[in-house]
């Protein structure tokens, strides 16, 4: 039964949406999994020369058995949000002559063939091969290895006894800040005692066992849950949360837009796909961290001015990009409806400013960077809000591919929504701020570069409604075609 | 009200809908049958301009569908789920569409109180969101939302597919009245030939995209159907 359960899992897999896709994205996403996959082999790898490097007094393999526990609460907390026991595979098999045992040790087995386990491996191989190749003794190495799969497994197993209770989670992102803070201020660094713990598995090779029990135990425990309610409405039930009397009138002042705004409140909040891209839009903001500490960077404010445009676009370049694959669910329902096309855009468009100008709010720190850099991102809030956002919506009229608004999009299939069109349209989004300030910086001076960066965006702003009539146009014309696309069946 | 005239819609050049003349007059409960693949829904989306025809027009109250969009502010519709907002709850959904057409919330509130009846107490007040009530439920929100605005044009795909007999009963009375007393031109597809013939003036039947009978409805009308479809079943 096992082997039927695997060629089924094998053609699903194969048969999968992102696999049905054509080739361009398919070798994108070949070279997409490379470069993280990559990123993990190289980071495993060159952990070892970089500690070493960088706190010679030190045994690299201690330094990282301290900081194990971030990694391993990190993991746990990525799985809480995006891994979900995927209950709607076992549907079909409930009512047919199988074992309930047998079902359920598949379901449970598979879990762990799942991207976060796999970044692991990538991640502790290279690792310890390299600690080998270090003449660190063999045996210590390759039980510290398993060790830490067990561990892994450990979180993923747990992640799903958890998953169903908020609460569960909150406290545990309470207990990682607390930890981060205690450490950060020197009050109390808990990761000594978890890096004497995670150092004991080292040492002790024998204590792998530890690790094995447990996950032996855990996976036991789920068993048995899973087994004891093994019903629709029970453990393999999904989550379903009650509404929110979420009113939001104090939009009405927006007058007919407000409908739309309204729902798109409530589609971002209400949905875990949007949501996601919410999160993901706010981690843009850390983006000229990465840039602007940078001693290489300072002498090339093309670069910090792309890098600007991301700290306040996040929202708008992440959530734009799919307007209007949000409302595929119901497109039909929304072009057989009285509204003009204007409003709905325009609403979107709203929603996209406001996020530009929250970000640019939040981003007031990077004044610690200098006036320079904080009027950079001033004038790429500008270009964002006046340019980036028509060109976002103008990308949208060529965007066909449904979302999934209620599923989380899983690593590396998150294909939904994603087309090489939109990588087209995606080019000038980011060249274009760069090019606008470089040439009269070049030519004149940084300000001027300012300048002109800022004035294109007061100039779109100027012409908004040109450009809005432009963009309804083409709306209006591929709407049959985003209709069919959008009701296709995945 | 609604003038068809020359209609087709291929796909890859086979043909799935042929209809060289239908004409319904305003105020008909007008009802669509027809085995899978028919033609029914592909006739609606034509209708609401979902879907491009690949010759002819339909003309609605004077105005082109395809060509023009002022069909719609006074036709509405509920065709599958796909009408519903999932994340919205019942009455956020109906204040919403209220909203669209030129409804305030009184005016919406006003119309559902006429349905209370309809929703057997469970759709409004219920904390879901519509895509977590069942199947039957979401269809009586999308068929009331349908309702809202006062449409002169209503068209419902196969609305009794899913609900409760006491709900059935409830929507043949709502759909008689809306043609009868307001004047509503309804538009009805249905698989089961006793409701259709129960609810419409008319019935047409549809075969492999062409109209094959049209059929004033009275007594013996729903023999004729039960014997033209059984028929088809033998050969």
């Amino acid at each position: 039964m096992i082997k039927q359960f695997i060629g089924l899992e094998w053609k699903q897999f194969k048969r999968s949406s992102y696999f049905q896709k054509g080739l361009a994205i398919k070798i994108l996403m070949f070279l997409g999994v490379l470069y993280f996959g990559g990123i993990a082999v190289f980071l495993g790898g060159i952990a070892y020369f970089a500690l070493k490097k960088m706190l010679p007094e030190q045994d690299p393999i201690t330094v990282v058995n301290n900081f194990l526990i971030f990694w391993f609460m990190a993991d746990l907390l990525l799985r809480f949000f995006m891994q979900q026991l995927p209950v709607m595979n076992v549907k079909p098999y409930m009512v047919i002559p199988v074992n309930r045992p047998t079902i359920i040790h598949y379901l449970l087995g598979r879990t762990s063939i799942h991207f976060f386990n796999f970044l692991s491996l990538l991640m502790f191989l290279p690792f310890s091969v390299v600690l080998i190749v270090q003449d660190y003794p063999v045996i210590n190495v390759i039980c510290w290895f398993i060790a830490m799969l067990s561990i892994t497994l450990v979180l993923n197993f747990t992640n799903f006894l958890i998953n169903k209770s908020n609460s569960v989670f909150y406290s545990l992102l309470t207990v990682l800040a607390s930890f981060v803070a205690l450490k950060m201020y020197n009050i109390f660094d808990v990761t000594i005692y978890f890096g004497q713990a995670f150092n004991a598995l080292y040492n002790m090779p024998y204590l792998v066992l530890l690790p094995i029990a447990l996950l032996v135990v855990i996976y036991k425990l789920n068993f048995n849950y899973v087994k004891s309610d093994f019903y629709l409405d029970g453990a393999i039930s999904q989550k379903i949360k009650e509404a929110d009397g979420l009113e939001l009138n104090f939009l009405n002042r927006f007058g007919k837009t407000s409908t739309f705004l309204k729902n798109d409140i409530k589609l971002i909040m209400r949905n875990a796909r949007p949501k996601q891209v919410m999160m993901m839009s706010f981690m843009f903001l850390f983006y000229g961290l990465v840039f602007y500490t940078q001693q290489t960077y300072k002498d090339m404010p093309a670069v910090l001015a792309f890098a600007s445009i991301f700290i306040t676009g996040g929202f708008l370049l992440s959530f734009g990009q799919l307007v209007p694959s949000w409302d595929s669910e119901y497109y039909k329902m929304l072009m057989s409806q009285n509204i003009p096309y204007r409003q709905y855009l325009e609403s979107k468009w709203y929603l996209m400013v406001f996020a530009v100008f929250v970000s640019f709010i939040l981003a007031t720190p990077y004044l610690y960077f200098g006036v320079d850099i904080y009027l950079m991102i001033l004038a790429g809030a500008f270009f964002n809000i006046g340019v980036n956002s028509f060109i976002t919506l103008l990308g949208g009229a060529l965007n066909r591919v449904p979302v999934e608004l209620n599923t989380k999009a899983k690593a590396f299939s998150n294909t939904n929504g994603f087309n090489p069109t939109q990588l087209l349209i995606g080019l000038p989004k980011m060249l274009l701020p760069m090019l606008l300030f470089y040439v009269p910086y070049k030519l004149i001076n940084f300000n001027a570069g300012l300048l002109v960066l800022g004035l294109s965006g007061v100039l779109g702003f100027v012409f908004k409604n040109a450009i809005f009539n432009l963009i309804e146009r083409l709306y209006q014309k591929g709407k049959y075609k985003t209709i069919a696309a959008f009701s296709e069946k995945k | 009200m609604i003038t068809t005239s020359n209609l087709s819609k291929a796909y890859n050049n086979v043909q799935v809908l042929n209809i060289e003349a239908l004409e319904i007059p305003k105020g008909q409960s007008f009802g669509l049958v027809g085995n899978n693949g028919a033609g029914k829904t592909t006739y609606f989306s034509l209708l609401l301009d979902l879907i491009q025809p690949t010759s002819g027009h339909i003309e609605s109250n004077g105005v082109l569908v395809s060509q023009s969009e002022d069909w719609k502010p006074f036709t509405s519709a509920f065709i599958d789920e796909s009408f519903l907002i999932g994340y919205l709850t019942a009455e956020e959904y109906f204040y919403f569409i209220g909203d669209l057409r030129n409804q305030n919330k009184s005016d919406v509130d006003a119309l559902l109180a006429q349905f209370e009846d309809f929703f057997h107490g469970e759709i409004l007040n219920q904390k879901k969101y519509l895509r977590d009530l069942s199947k039957g439920n979401q269809k009586k929100a999308g068929i009331v939302a349908a309702l809202i605005g006062n449409p002169e044009v209503i068209i419902l795909d196969e609305p009794f597919a899913n609900l409760d007999p006491t709900t059935q009963i409830r929507l043949k009375g709502i759909i008689k009245d809306l043609a009868a007393s307001k004047g509503v031109t309804v538009l009805v597809s249905s698989h089961d030939l006793l409701h259709v013939t129960d609810v419409c003036e008319r019935i047409v039947v549809l075969e492999k995209g062409e109209v094959v009978k049209d059929l004033e409805t009275n007594e013996a009308t729903l023999k004729e159907l039960e014997a033209h479809f059984s028929g088809e079943v033998i050969a």
